[in-house]
């Protein structure tokens, strides 16, 4: 199991509940998430925090069905059925994974444009995980 | 009062089903009035949805999260028995550290308690702006007839003294001891009720004769001075009903009758029925919202809505656009939905 203690979760709230990630001030990248060398110029750069706003497309995906699930995951996949994950590629450069939501796997497609909502993940110690999640835009 | 609604925003879930899955299933169905109601996705609680409907919230009223001052989160359904979830709310939005929050719960009132304590929090001049936050989904045992109209639904709103879209111009609240009607004791899952339709009607018949013959007296009005009427919707019938007694027509409670569509939404029924009417009312309009909630007592609220109202709903969802994007799912799939067959 991929287990995260809730002192290592707690400590990546801002990202996990909203998207708040780094611009660095030497070359101007955005890393998410936010992390000591910055993946556009590989210094340890000085950075400003920014809410990236959630918008993005597919840029790729795989299904996770039933025994693919890790333990943590495994509740939703027996009450819910097969889940889609998805590499996103945001609207301001970074790429994140994540698990689609209030979507069948059937209905997932590269480029297909997406958003972020905040979900519970799973529960662990006892204690909920909530996260980012992605849906399609549906017009 | 000197502050008013800024800002409203809604969420309802994706998913429905229909009365026939119950009738099915189990042979009738026990919601009067209700055609289909909303169910929450497995990852889904009266947290996150209490973020999509701010969301909406903020835009409407066109501030960041940063601005709030207070935080108002009303459910008879909060994740936890202890912690906020205001706090998570905020933490979503990226709101601010410095802000004051206030948790509500216990009763289907909480939604309205939420909202007047906001207002009372803006027009007092201890914050400047605050949110409203309110979403539920109440549990039955499926065997319990009481659980085939319980639905799910959100709605929040900004609470400011600058760019009004409805003011409030009055509030009047009744309580009333009545036992063994709806409840649920500490650490219990699933409600109860006593299954006696007339005694919780009267109950809830009391409550807002008390609640709304004050606040129309106190402020000199007449019901047909209300271009709407909104009341607690546990089912598609009890508000007209109550509605009729206190002098008001079906036309002018219909337009927030959403419990057709999403079942009873719990504490957050009578506010998704204001954002219902938000959607569609004109400068002027005078709009009555009275909660219910078992114990019992009542709050009673008139708004009137002005020209910020008809130029800002177009920023954020209305309740219809939620309305109409649904995927309808089959009884089983409810029950594994709402983990009635057990969890890992």
């Amino acid at each position: 199991m991929a287990y995260i203690s809730i002192p290592t979760y707690w400590k990546s709230l801002p990202q996990r509940y909203s998207l708040i990630g780094s611009r660095c001030k030497s070359c101007g990248t955005i890393n998410f998430p936010p992390r000591d060398i910055c993946v556009g110029c590989g210094k340890k750069a000085e950075y400003e925090t920014i809410q990236l706003k959630g918008r993005g497309k597919i840029y790729s995906y795989t299904i996770i069905s039933a025994g693919g699930a890790p333990p943590e995951f495994s509740e939703q996949e027996r009450l819910g059925g097969s889940f889609g994950i998805a590499v996103i590629e945001l609207e301001e450069g970074p790429k994140i994974v994540a698990q689609m939501t209030d979507c069948k796997p059937s209905e997932l497609g590269i480029d297909m444009k997406v958003e972020a909502v905040l979900r519970r993940l799973y529960e662990d110690d006892d204690v909920i995980r909530y996260g980012i999640k992605f849906r399609p835009i549906r017009a | 009062m000197n502050s008013g609604v800024v800002g409203y925003g809604v969420y309802v879930p994706r998913f429905r089903i229909k009365r026939d899955e119950y009738v099915k299933a189990w042979g009738s169905f026990n919601a009067r009035g209700v055609d289909e109601k909303a169910v929450a996705g497995l990852d889904e609680d009266v947290v996150t949805m209490t973020v999509e409907s701010s969301f909406g919230a903020l835009k409407r009223a066109g501030i960041n999260a940063r601005q709030l001052n207070g935080m108002f989160f009303g459910s008879t359904s909060a994740p936890y028995a202890e912690k906020l979830s205001s706090s998570t709310i905020v933490a979503s939005l990226d709101g601010p550290s410095e802000i004051f929050l206030a948790d509500f719960g216990f009763s289907t009132k909480a939604g309205t308690a939420a909202l007047l304590s906001c207002l009372d929090f803006v027009s007092s001049g201890r914050g400047d702006l605050g949110l409203v936050g309110v979403s539920d989904m109440p549990q039955a045992m499926p065997i319990d007839s009481l659980e085939h109209g319980l639905g799910v639904g959100s709605a929040s709103f900004v609470i400011g003294k600058n760019d009004v879209m409805a003011n409030v111009e009055g509030a009047h609240s009744s309580s009333l001891e009545i036992i063994g009607e709806r409840y649920r004791r500490q650490g219990k899952r699933f409600l109860n009720d006593s299954g006696i339709g007339a005694y919780t009607e009267q109950a809830f018949n009391q409550a807002l004769t008390i609640s709304v013959t004050g606040l129309l007296k106190n402020l000199g009005l007449k019901a047909e001075e209300f271009a709407y009427a909104i009341f607690q919707q546990f089912d598609g019938r009890t508000a007209y009903d109550t509605g009729r007694k206190l002098g008001f027509k079906e036309s002018q409670i219909s337009p927030s009758m959403t419990v057709t569509k999403i079942g009873d939404s719990g504490s957050a029924s009578p506010l998704i029925g204001l954002c219902a009417v938000l959607d569609i009312a004109r400068a002027g309009d005078r709009i009555l919202v009275a909660s219910y909630g078992s114990g019992c007592g009542s709050d009673a609220i008139s708004l009137v809505a002005t020209d910020h109202l008809v130029e800002g709903r177009s920023k954020a969802p209305i309740v219809e656009s939620y309305l109409a994007q649904k995927e309808y799912i089959d009884y089983l799939t409810y029950l594994k939905f709402k983990r009635m067959l057990g969890e890992l």
